[in-house]
């Protein structure tokens, strides 16, 4: 499965990059042609989606691209990584043969920090590449590449995927189950932003309470990189909380799904049914 | 006792309202082969779950060479080689590199065992292929060869001969035997009770999570021997034996009188009868398989007394 999921995200990068450009490109040549009408800004906006494939840009668009299916599939690999251990029994095998709770727990977690490392730069790495690729093809200017800035956005990307992959974990040890921990992952990472985001839209003040959440604590850590793909991020950059602030609830989460994960397990029957 | 290597204390675990093991005392010594037997949901393999620390005992003790399992259980470990019912390794790794990985766990040597190991249950030519290609048997063997990692004192086996045909059983019989003498002490938990007949010294039978029964194969098969009489007078002769210390059990069937009484007293039988004025037309000594024995521990509402 590591492997897979490490191809998977290049595969990714690379396909993304080429749909825009191939999207992009071939709307303006209609366009041109007559076949669709030109929108309201005129062709302008999309040769800035045209700009965003360049390599000055890779921190944005192919960090946000990594970010974004990063926290998925890092979710649908925490739990497997977890849960498989129920679903084959090693975890008894493990344990009988002497390995701690502890120790098996802490394993885990920094496997699981190093996979979450790999994957961004591995993903990283494509987007890069995929960005030289497309904008070869396309004549573009290749220089630029700004690899700071990459990489600061890949750490706060590793960083934003740790809380999501302790409560992936701490859910498939609670109910030994790989498919409890991928489904209850999936729905917090979705139904929280989704939550937090209408309430917001209805009223503002609703950011004090949504903001003690992960979504918006998220976003605010890749704010960056959020920013710099446009949307409405400024104007819900506005209700986002610090920087520095979000940074700490996000480490709060992870050290609280880690602890309850221990206890959990110290705590737990490591029978057959 | 010093030549222990597992002793259980009043070992006790309960699941909400079901007691699955209720005050259990056992012992492993060196050297020796312990059967651990019950029907099933007798308390098994949650007596084996306390001995290795996966359950949590709700009272009671298991100490591994005198080092208790649930306050020292890494070290009380050291000592214990284990097979779980089901076997169960990575799938995507190689029987070789399955053992390898328990090796690291087991340290002080370990990884050098790993190919004698496999050479030894006879896994040698396949320790290379995917552990998801095994065969039931195959993967039997596997669990067995992952016991002997750590040069245990204590081997637990449970159920073993699962899914190995016959000359496979065999070779796990004798490779029990050459355990226990090796010094280390076998706790070999299993349905196959010709197995635990050929292989244990001692057996302890459990039933409901509460030992019924336990001895070497002998004593504990002894319970179900007897002597069938045939007299004219089954009353009288009844009378007469009844009286003689070590007859503990006295049966009237349509055609003779059964008699539990210890072995190698037919000679004392019969006098007795004499000296009645009653003459036996026979006296035959009839003894039970473990199997009849625990069948009728088992099945009977008895919450028999322990053999020794």
């Amino acid at each position: 499965m590591p492997w897979v999921i490490l191809l998977m995200i290049v595969a990714f990068a690379f396909v993304f990059y080429v749909l825009v450009y191939a999207s992009v490109t071939a709307q303006i040549q209609a366009i041109k042609s007559g076949t669709i009408p030109a929108p309201a800004g005129g062709a302008a906006q999309f040769d800035e989606a045209l700009r965003m494939l360049r390599p000055d840009r890779v921190q944005s668009f192919g960090s946000g691209l990594v970010n974004g299916l990063g926290s998925i599939m890092l979710i649908v690999f925490a739990a497997s990584h977890v849960g498989t251990e129920f679903g084959w029994g090693t975890l008894r095998t493990l344990l009988a043969h002497g390995a701690g709770r502890g120790a098996f727990l802490a394993s885990k977690a920094v496997s699981l920090a190093l996979f979450a490392l790999m994957f961004v730069i591995a993903g990283s790495v494509a987007s890069v590449a995929a960005s030289f690729a497309v904008s070869g093809i396309a004549g573009y200017d290749l220089s630029g590449l700004d690899v700071g800035a990459v990489a600061n956005a890949a750490g706060r990307g590793v960083y934003t995927f740790l809380p999501f992959m302790a409560l992936a974990t701490v859910i498939a040890l609670w109910s030994r189950s790989a498919g409890a921990g991928i489904a209850a992952g999936l729905v917090v990472y979705f139904a929280e932003g989704l939550v937090a985001g209408i309430l917001v839209s209805l009223n503002r003040d609703f950011a004090t309470i949504v903001n003690y959440g992960l979504s918006r604590n998220v976003a605010s850590v890749t704010r960056q990189t959020v920013v710099n793909t446009g949307g409405d991020a400024t104007n819900a950059a506005s209700t986002l909380p610090d920087p520095g602030q979000a940074a700490l609830v996000l480490a709060i989460y992870a050290v609280v799904f880690v602890a309850i994960a221990y206890w959990r397990l110290r705590t737990r029957d490591i029978t057959l049914s | 006792m010093a030549d222990d290597v597992l002793r259980t204390s009043a070992l006790t675990k309960r699941f909400g309202d079901l007691t699955a093991v209720d005050h259990l005392d056992l012992n492993v010594r060196r050297g020796e082969v312990v059967g651990l037997l019950g029907p099933n949901g007798a308390g098994k393999s949650t007596t084996i779950g306390m001995v290795l620390g996966l359950v949590a005992p709700t009272a009671g003790s298991a100490q591994v060479l005198g080092h208790d399992v649930a306050t020292h259980r890494e070290r009380a470990l050291t000592g214990v080689g284990a097979m779980l019912e089901v076997t169960s390794f990575y799938p995507y790794l190689s029987g070789r590199d399955n053992l390898v990985a328990v090796a690291l766990l087991r340290g002080d040597g370990a990884l050098a065992r790993v190919d004698p190991v496999l050479t030894r249950l006879g896994l040698a030519a396949r320790g290379g292929s995917k552990f998801r290609t095994y065969s039931l048997g195959m993967r039997q063997r596997l669990g067995i060869a992952s016991t002997l990692l750590g040069d245990p004192a204590l081997v637990i086996l449970d159920e073993p001969g699962n899914g190995l045909d016959p000359a496979g059983q065999r070779e796990i019989r004798a490779l029990i035997r050459e355990l226990a003498e090796e010094q280390r002490g076998v706790l070999l938990a299993s349905h196959l009770l010709h197995e635990v007949e050929q292989v244990c010294d001692r057996v302890i039978v459990i039933k409901k999570g509460k030992l019924i029964a336990s001895g070497t194969i002998a004593e504990v098969a002894h319970r179900g021997s007897y002597y069938e009489i045939v007299v004219s007078d089954a009353g009288r002769a009844s009378s007469a034996l009844r009286a003689l210390p070590g007859v503990t059990e006295i049966r009237a069937t349509p055609t003779a009188l059964e008699v539990v009484a210890d072995a190698g007293r037919g000679a004392e039988l019969n006098r007795a009868l004499a000296a009645a004025g009653i003459y036996a037309s026979a006296i035959v000594p009839r003894t039970s398989s473990l199997e009849d024995v625990f069948l009728e521990l088992t099945e009977s509402g008895s919450d028999a007394t322990a053999a020794s």
